[in-house]
């Protein structure tokens, strides 16, 4: 058959019209991390990769939906960092939340660095505080 | 173990993520209940995802180790996926029992989600039964069970 698993909409779904690789990490990406945390001398099947490529759809649309969820509870139309972690908790990846809350603390600070220094190159190196 | 990555990846912390951020945005959005995502959440989403693919991979490897085999494979994920409580509560629903081809109908629980996905949730089904049938004509190490080509 085919490599790829279906690109166009001829699928089960007579109306599931979204392109199987829109809805899908690109393998090349996918295969890279495996490639770097199987040992060295492992081999991966194209199906390994392409069900991986599914699994991680799947990751990403159920920490999505509950942050979703959260945030239509409470009105609010933006899902942020914060319901992500809270999301990962409540699907039981709790070992992820606190290492998300890191990155996300890491993330606001470069962002924040960022910001800084796009003001100051804006205001020709003098900063707010010269 | 999800912890030590972390760490080591915080020295080191980028916020390039692996994944293109196009890419997860349009997972993400395709729930139509999610309207907007901060950049933040997608960040997080990139990185969460990453950490969750190296540790199916890790474990989907272990298995394979233990099976003696040098490929990693679809039962290989499919056992890893069933040994690890979080992963298998959204996961395994989807997959068919090991033995079966295209037996199963059922379409991806909606019933025990408190928020299902949408249409598309049939997909990991979907990728298994194909796959799997695939898998059986493709396969270079003799199985047990009879090769069925549909």
């Amino acid at each position: 058959m085919v490599d790829n698993i279906g690109g166009s909409s001829s699928n089960d779904n007579g109306d599931f019209v979204i392109k199987e690789q829109d809805r899908l990490l690109p393998i090349a990406n996918v295969g890279r991390i495996m490639k770097h945390i199987l040992p060295q001398n492992a081999k991966i099947s194209k199906e390994s990769k392409e069900t991986m490529q599914e699994c991680v759809s799947e990751f990403i649309s159920f920490v999505t939906s509950e942050a979703s969820e959260k945030c239509r509870k409470e009105r609010r139309k933006t899902v942020n960092g914060d319901d992500i972690c809270w999301a990962l908790a409540t699907l039981g990846f709790d070992d992820y939340a606190e290492p998300m809350r890191r990155y996300l603390h890491r993330y606001r600070e470069l962002e924040v660095d960022k910001i800084n220094s796009n003001n100051q190159e804006i205001r020709g190196g003098n900063g707010p505080h010269a | 173990m999800v912890v030590v990555m972390a760490e080591e990846e915080e020295k080191t912390l980028s916020i390039e993520p692996e994944f293109p951020r196009s890419r997860v945005k349009k997972i993400m959005t395709l729930d139509e209940d999610v309207k907007r995502v901060s950049s933040e959440a997608l960040f997080l989403v990139s990185r969460s995802t990453e950490l969750f693919l190296h540790l199916l991979a890790e474990k989907s490897a272990q298995v394979a180790i233990e099976k003696k085999r040098k490929t990693v494979k679809l039962e290989h994920i499919r056992i890893a996926v069933k040994r690890h409580r979080p992963i298998s509560d959204f996961l395994l629903d989807s997959l068919p029992m090991p033995s079966e081809t295209v037996k199963s109908d059922k379409p991806v629980q909606d019933a025990d989600r408190p928020k299902s996905v949408p249409d598309g949730t049939r997909r990991i089904d979907h990728i298994f039964r194909k796959s799997e049938a695939q898998a059986q004509v493709e396969a270079q190490e003799p199985e047990p069970e009879p090769m069925e080509e549909s």
